[in-house]
């Protein structure tokens, strides 16, 4: 009998504290969403199959705390990742200069790891403070070797796309 | 009829009309006010007559209230002395007031319980914890006694299974011991000075691997996954991937990023995580109970192997099992290989066993049986191959001149000689053995004492068959005065509960002579 393939990724989550990063993945693995802000330490790790044309996927998803303090164990979290989604919160407009900061960061490690840029809270649009122009800039300030990693606008209350942000990614990690 | 400007009486009267004419409207302006104000005071007047009539009514009623008020204030106050009586009683029998109170109180409890049950442990749970926390704080005895039934019961019931499950590897291990390997290691275990019940019961005590991961790194990825039956992990990938964060947050936090130091060991509960770390992945063993040896050694050379085969395989590993050569089956072995001994059920012995057992046996028998005929058969010819020595006595001179000389030196130096007899006659040996010129196995020899000093020598009867100490009494609580040589001619004066009254004659330097004491029978060989 032939071994079934399988295929995993190591995909890490990375933003500024408070963002949606937990709020994303659970929205995405467990479909539901928490008003309640709980910080988390250190990381949290979860698994999520994907099915897509080319072949079925597992992603393995870090989600690192995005405070300051853990930041000098996120290095070695972040080692082995083939992908990684980087996330700002629209109604924060200092959590935009993360996404450099992370790319940056995750590029250091894992030259070749794929990212995706998300864009948070996009159901708070009374307090929006970044604008589409301010996002198009920061992504192209994520650019490695002229290509501009994608972004997109997502809420983890509405759940607006947010399988689209994964999705994404795994069409490129497979 | 003209009139006179200059008559004073028609200007004033000129005056007055005018004055008439200008003033008509304030006049009846003023006549007006005058109404309104007649009007007005005619409306306060019976405004005040109301007003009053109101107070009058409120006063009224302030009146009745104090009244009430003090009537309230009277009950109040026999309310409070029965109050006061009240406490005072209580305070006075307050046990009888608990046990007046006691049924009511469980009786709504118990209706509380049976309406809504639910509600009353929502309601009592929080302080439960509390409230056994401060009980044992409190009265630690009183619960303990209160709690021994159930833990008792409890460890008495857990002590009980591992008994039985020591014992079923102990007679596992049994059998296992008489392999050839077994024999060797027990054997190899006593040179280093382990006992065989202690290694019996080390064997014994229980060790089982429940998982084995092989994961990448730093990725944390899980390369192969090896689990014995059903024991499974909930989701392997999940674990490998906390595994190696928990290594990482360890080195980082711990390891200062210097040296080759990192975490080898977890442990939770019963269960150890044993982690065998490699250049490009590394092996976390979960098991539980106490590793045997070497295997740690074990692991290192698996990893050690994996590494030496597949290491550009490891290392490039993205995720892709297809990239990945065959590992699982390498993991597997290694979940199987130590739990050989454990797996052997108690049941029947192999015949290779059996055989091995009886000639084992029968070997032993015949040992046993040439060892009896080799040592009756050397004991037979040790008379004739060591012919024994038959020790001749030989007093010397009985009486010793001993001057004396006078305290006081008298005038006429008489020197009186004083002879005082030794009362122990010295013996001395004759150099005349004499053996015995009869070949028979059993110790037949007779010493011969002869005593030469006293009249009627002391008839040989006996001899010692050992070096043996005599008692002053029939009894081994009794002190040893001297030790019987063996090969002591003796003579047994009596004989009392196995003890034998013997006389011999000493020639030791401390205890001259002829001497008598009691010695154990069975020490005491007669020549007849």
């Amino acid at each position: 009998m032939a071994e079934q393939r399988v295929i995993q990724r190591k995909v890490c989550l990375l933003g500024a504290f408070a963002v949606g990063k937990t709020s994303l993945i659970r929205k995405y693995i467990e479909g539901c969403f928490d008003d309640k802000y709980l910080s988390t330490i250190g990381v949290k790790i979860s698994r999520k199959s994907v099915h897509l044309e080319g072949g079925a996927l597992s992603l393995i998803l870090w989600d690192l705390a995005g405070s300051e303090e853990y930041n000098g164990v996120q290095t070695s979290y972040l080692q082995g990742a083939t992908g990684g989604i980087i996330v700002c919160d629209l109604t924060r407009a200092e959590t935009l200069d993360e996404w450099r900061r992370y790319t940056l960061r995750l590029r250091q490690v894992n030259p070749q790891a794929r990212i995706i840029l998300v864009a948070n809270k996009a159901d708070l649009v009374a307090s929006r403070v970044l604008s589409d122009g301010d996002l198009r800039a920061a992504a192209a300030a994520c650019a490695s070797d002229g290509a501009i990693p994608p972004y997109l606008l997502t809420s983890a209350k509405t759940g607006e796309n947010v399988e689209a942000a994964f999705l994404c990614l795994a069409q490129q990690l497979l | 009829m003209p009139q006179n400007p200059t008559d004073p009486s028609s200007t004033e009267a000129d005056l007055l009309s005018i004055r008439a004419i200008l003033l008509a409207q304030e006049r009846e302006r003023l006549q007006g006010f005058e109404w309104e104000l007649k009007a007005l005071q005619g409306k306060l007047q019976s405004a005040d007559e109301a007003q009053g009539e109101r107070v009058q009514q409120l006063l009224s009623e302030i009146r009745a209230l104090q009244l009430r008020i003090r009537d309230d204030e009277e009950r109040l106050r026999a309310l409070q002395v029965e109050v006061e009586l009240l406490r005072r009683r209580a305070q006075a029998d307050s046990e009888g007031l608990v046990e007046s109170l006691t049924p009511v109180f469980s009786g709504l409890m118990r209706q509380q319980i049976r309406d809504s049950r639910d509600e009353m442990a929502e309601a009592l749970g929080p302080v439960m914890g509390e409230a056994i926390r401060v009980q044992i704080r409190d009265s630690r005895k009183d619960m303990v006694e209160a709690l021994y039934p159930i833990i008792g019961e409890t460890v008495q019931q857990a002590i009980s299974e591992f008994a039985r499950e020591l014992q079923q590897n102990i007679d596992a291990r049994m059998r296992v011991t008489f392999r050839p390997r077994g024999i060797l290691r027990t054997l190899w275990a006593r040179v280093r000075g382990i006992s065989p019940e202690e290694l019996l019961l080390r064997d014994a005590l229980p060790f089982s691997i429940r998982e084995v991961f092989l994961i990448q790194h730093d990725s944390g990825l899980l390369l192969a996954h090896a689990h014995p039956g059903n024991s499974g992990a909930v989701d392997s990938d999940l674990i490998s991937s906390m595994l190696t964060a928990i290594r990482d947050f360890a080195h980082d936090a711990f390891g200062h990023g210097a040296g080759e130091k990192e975490l080898d060991e977890v442990q939770y509960g019963d269960q150890r995580i044993i982690i065998q770390s490699g250049s490009a992945a590394y092996l976390a063993v979960v098991l539980t109970g106490v590793e045997p040896d070497g295997f740690r050694e074990q692991l290192r050379e698996f990893v050690s192997e994996l590494h030496v085969r597949y290491s550009r395989a490891l290392r490039a590993y993205d995720g892709d099992s297809i990239d990945l050569p065959d590992l699982q089956s390498g993991v597997a072995r290694l979940v199987i290989a130590p739990q050989e001994p454990e797996s052997v059920a108690p049941g029947r012995l192999t015949r290779a066993q059996r055989w091995f057992l009886m000639g084992t046996v029968v070997t032993l028998i015949l040992g046993g049986m040439l060892a009896c005929f080799y040592l009756r058969f050397t004991i037979a010819l040790l008379p004739v191959a060591f012919p024994p020595h038959t020790p001749t006595l030989t007093l010397p001179p009985t009486a010793t001149p001993t001057s004396i000389p006078s305290p006081t030196p008298t005038s006429l130096p008489t020197s009186t000689p004083t002879f005082t007899p030794t009362p122990n006659p010295t013996p001395t040996r004759l150099p005349s053995t004499t053996p015995t010129p009869t070949r028979t196995p059993a110790p037949s020899a007779t010493p011969t004492v002869i005593w030469t000093p006293t009249a009627s020598p002391t008839p040989v009867s006996a001899w010692a068959v050992g070096n043996v100490w005599v008692h002053s009494e029939p009894d081994y609580a009794s002190p040893g005065f001297a030790v019987l040589r063996e090969g002591t001619a003796v003579r047994v004066l009596s004989t009392i509960d196995g003890w034998k009254q013997i006389e011999w004659c000493e020639t030791s330097s401390q205890l001259y002579g002829k001497q008598t004491g009691w010695v154990w029978g069975q020490w005491i060989a007669d020549n007849e």
